[in-house]
């Protein structure tokens, strides 16, 4: 019953979704799919390293973006081979590829493993650390930055045309959003729930604890390494600024937006972010209530202001409390069931609803 | 079906009809273009958009440390539409408005957006992308600040089919390295703009030592650079070079890195935007206070500084930009300032402190001018090509070849399409009544971007460590035209 109506509802929609936006270059403009969504899928692949970490580890990181900038600095420097910026090590694309993953990976861990003693939102300072210290290094160690960011990077041969940049981000997506949620059901996916509501009893029963949230940590990483990839290949260029304070909180709040305890409001909070930034100034009169461009990050405060206040769980949290209310008003069931975060006030699903009732 | 189950299902397709819903509803023709493509160009191209005239985008800055000056360099570009193409501003009192009615020789220029910047790399190719691949600009004007201007020019480069006519940005970088053949500079560098200080510094004022700090970013080098290789050039030392991120607000830390003042001759500042005077602050706090003659800046010292820090900075000198100090009048410049006044009631520039003021008072500054030449350019080279940019290396040929006679001195470009500029040098002193003004004390005519050889395609861009502190022989060295009384003497 219960794969039959997997099959029946979440999966088909997400099928039909990929389906249409598999289809989407031939169904919208050029540069609604070059831009608009390309960027949706970069950000939305980045922020759902934020909401995988969140769901199922607990931890809310403002690291992510960091991962995101080391992997898009290591890629220039290695397949660059001319010009005024970075290390210009002139490297096979696909090799650099490697070589960024890599570091990023391994950085991932690293900083994963000192992180993984602490949890709420001492875990959310030190990555915030994390995050700082990352963008000062950058900006102080110009040899691997620049100086000034490094300009003129070239995606690999096989993703020339931009609409191969947007299937490839759509590919990494779909990759992502299967891998956490299939990972969510594996042991160490289970574990890794419970190191999330009980650390001191999976400690107990001999699980390894900050081993658990620093390979979260690092598959986070991982994964935001391939979007930092992205960004780069979409952009053009890397620079400190990109992965400087304001965009690493613009991270989390795309996650937020979209709601941090589904993996999915990942990619529909980009999708907002990237909406508003993208058209907002467009529409008719807006501009005699006060609202342009330079008021953007205003108008997306009052959002995630108006979410946060409408919906903890941001707009997918709002989704199911009307879905509830079309249903009879009987909102009290249909309501998310969100636990805090352990020492943190950022709601998390609890491990018997992903479990189904039972524990590791 | 669980609940939770169909709730999830009604978000996926909520956000899918959004989807549909939002693309569907774009506009903009469907191009390719991306910053990393590179696309060849063979044979004659033409202008994407050809016969539906010029669709001009404006790259501003409407955030960020200089997003105070987004008015004036909109108002700079209206400027040379309203004076030579016939526009007319949908507003009298902002540029921001926009502009109708412009036409050069049966060619239509429509504005079709502004883009806003805020000085990083990443937003403003956001935002070119969004006035060429969205809104369909074939011609762009701008960016305002450094990084903003390599990476639109890598843009350029990359998007053969658009023509760019660079704002007022300046880093070396942009055209002496990136060399988009798409891309045009009517205007100096940064480097250039400090022409001749260094020279006078050391053999008019005996200055030996110089400590530097500087913007750490591409127009806080190039300025540096600029007049390091100057000072250094004709056997002046640079002891220090301290380089504060780009928006710092506390400069305590850096000011401790500078020798006091008894253990060199002076300082130069190429610290800008919103912060020169905290940098300032910083140093007072930190060394004691500012003397005149032990201080020398770029752009950013201007006689505001001595509003916000006290009249001891009186006797500093400043590097030149793209106008000159008030004390220089010719016909041309009161002409065009006169015609910014008839243009608009009031703007509120940044020098007015973004209130309404008289549009002249923004023309007379370096940032409006920038824009105001490459709106000019843009007019000459339609006349040039007879409105017709269905060949569009045609169209970019007569840009490349204009020599335009523009109020603040003639400007032409060289092989990289980069201006060649006469460089104004002058001096913060107190008038009659007290009040301190800006007094031009020497033009270097004709300065490009190689710098007398010091600067090529095949050196390091600027950088805290490039160039190094080097005697070599500068063209202009001692031949410094005097200005005397606003005047310049030959």
């Amino acid at each position: 019953m219960k794969l039959r109506e997997r099959m029946t509802g979440e999966s088909l929609a997400l099928v039909g979704l990929v389906l249409l936006l598999a289809f989407l270059p031939g169904l919208a403009t050029t540069f609604f799919v070059n831009f608009v969504m390309t960027q949706t899928l970069i950000l939305g692949l980045a922020a759902s390293t934020i909401v995988f970490l969140a769901k199922y580890g607990g931890m809310t990181s403002l690291a992510q973006l960091l991962m995101f900038g080391i992997a898009g600095f290591m890629f220039g420097n290695a397949a660059l081979d001319g010009g005024a910026r970075g290390l210009k090590l002139g490297w096979d694309p696909w090799v650099a590829v490697g070589f960024a993953i890599l570091v990023t990976t391994l950085v991932a861990f690293v900083l994963g493993a000192i992180a993984s003693r602490t949890t709420g939102i001492y875990f959310l300072m030190l990555t915030l650390v994390y995050g700082v210290i990352g963008y000062f290094m950058f900006a102080q160690i110009v040899e691997i930055s620049g100086p000034g960011g490094i300009t003129n990077i070239q995606r690999p041969e096989l993703l020339g045309p931009p609409v191969r940049l947007y299937y490839a981000g759509l590919v990494l997506s779909v990759l992502a959003y299967a891998g956490f949620r299939v990972l969510g059901r594996t042991a160490f996916g289970l574990a890794l729930q419970g190191v999330r509501d009980d650390p001191v009893r999976m400690a107990s029963l001999g699980f390894n604890v900050p081993l658990h949230r620093a390979l979260a940590f690092s598959l986070a990483g991982f994964v935001a390494g391939f979007a930092g990839l992205l960004s780069v290949w979409w952009n053009g260029q890397v620079d400190p600024a990109s992965i400087s304070i304001g965009p690493t909180l613009i991270l989390l709040i795309i996650a937020v937006i979209g709601g941090l305890s589904s993996l999915e409001g990942a990619w529909l909070g980009a999708f907002v972010y990237v909406l508003v930034l993208t058209y907002l100034r467009d529409l008719p009169l807006i501009d005699r209530i006060g609202i342009t461009e330079a008021r953007f990050n205003t108008v997306i405060g009052v959002i995630v202001l108006a979410i946060m206040v409408l919906s903890p769980e941001g707009l997918t949290g709002i989704v199911r409390r009307l879905r509830g209310r079309t249903r009879g008003g009987d909102t009290a069931d249909a309501a998310p069931e969100p636990v805090p975060a352990p020492g943190g006030s950022l709601p998390v699903h609890t491990t018997q609803k992903e479990l189904g009732g039972t524990r590791p | 079906m669980s609940r939770l189950k169909r709730q999830k299902a009604l978000a996926l397709f909520t956000s899918a009809a959004l989807l549909v819903v939002a693309g569907c509803s774009g506009s903009g023709d469907d191009r390719a273009g991306l910053p990393a493509d590179q696309q060849t160009s063979a044979g004659t191209r033409s202008g994407s958009t050809s016969g539906d005239g010029i669709r001009l985008g404006i790259l501003g800055e409407c955030e960020g440390p200089f997003g105070g000056f987004h008015e004036d360099v909109v108002a700079g570009t209206t400027l040379a539409l309203a004076r030579f193409a016939g526009a007319t501003p949908s507003s009298k009192t902002s540029a921001l408005e926009g502009f109708s009615g412009a036409e050069v020789a049966g060619t239509q220029i429509e504005l079709v957006g502004i883009g806003c910047g805020d000085d990083t790399a990443d937003r403003i190719v956001q935002e070119v992308r969004r006035l060429v691949e969205q809104l369909g600009a074939n011609v762009i004007i701008g960016p305002l600040s450094g990084d903003e201007g390599i990476a639109v020019a890598e843009y350029a480069k990359a998007n053969p089919e658009l023509t760019v006519l660079a704002g007022i940005s300046g880093s070396q970088e942009h055209t002496l390295q990136v060399r988009a053949p798409n891309h045009f500079r009517f205007y100096g560098d940064g480097a250039i703009w400090n022409a001749g200080l260094g020279d006078l510094l050391h053999n008019k004022e005996r200055w030996d030592t110089v400590a530097v700090i500087a913007d750490d970013y591409s127009f806080g080098h190039t300025s540096a650079a600029g007049f390091i290789a100057d000072f250094c050039g004709v056997g002046g030392k640079v002891t220090h070079r301290v380089f504060p991120p780009l928006g710092t607000t506390d400069y305590s830390s850096y000011i401790a890195q500078l020798p006091n003042p008894d253990e060199v001759d002076g300082y130069f500042w190429a610290v800008g935007g919103t912060g020169t005077q905290a940098a300032l602050e910083a140093f007072i706090n930190g060394k004691g206070d500012l003397t005149g003659d032990q201080h020398a800046g770029n752009l950013f010292f201007n006689p505001d500084l001595a509003q916000a820090l006290g009249t001891g900075i009186v006797g500093a000198y400043v590097g030149g930009f793209a106008t000159l100090p008030p004390d220089v009048r010719s016909p041309e410049i009161t002409e065009y300032l006169a015609a910014a006044d008839a243009t608009w009631e009031t703007i509120p520039g940044s020098l007015s402190g973004n209130e309404p003021a008289a549009p002249s008072v923004a023309a007379a500054f370096g940032f409006f001018y920038g824009y105001y030449t490459a709106g000019v350019a843009l007019v000459k080279a339609l006349e040039a090509v007879g409105g017709d940019i269905s060949d569009l290396d045609a169209f970019h040929k007569a840009i490349a070849g204009l020599t335009l006679d523009l109020p603040y001195g003639d400007i032409k470009l060289d092989e990289n399409r980069s201006g060649i500029v006469d460089v104004g040098l002058s001096r913060l002193v107190q008038d009659g009544s007290g009040k301190v003004t800006q007094e031009t004390v020497a033009i270097i005519p004709g300065v490009d971007q190689t710098f007398g050889g010091t600067f090529s395609p095949d050196t390091p861009s600027p950088g805290r460590d490039f160039p190094a502190c080097e005697e070599r022989e500068l063209p202009w060295e001692g031949k410094a035209i005097p200005v005397t009384d606003g005047v310049p003497q030959k």
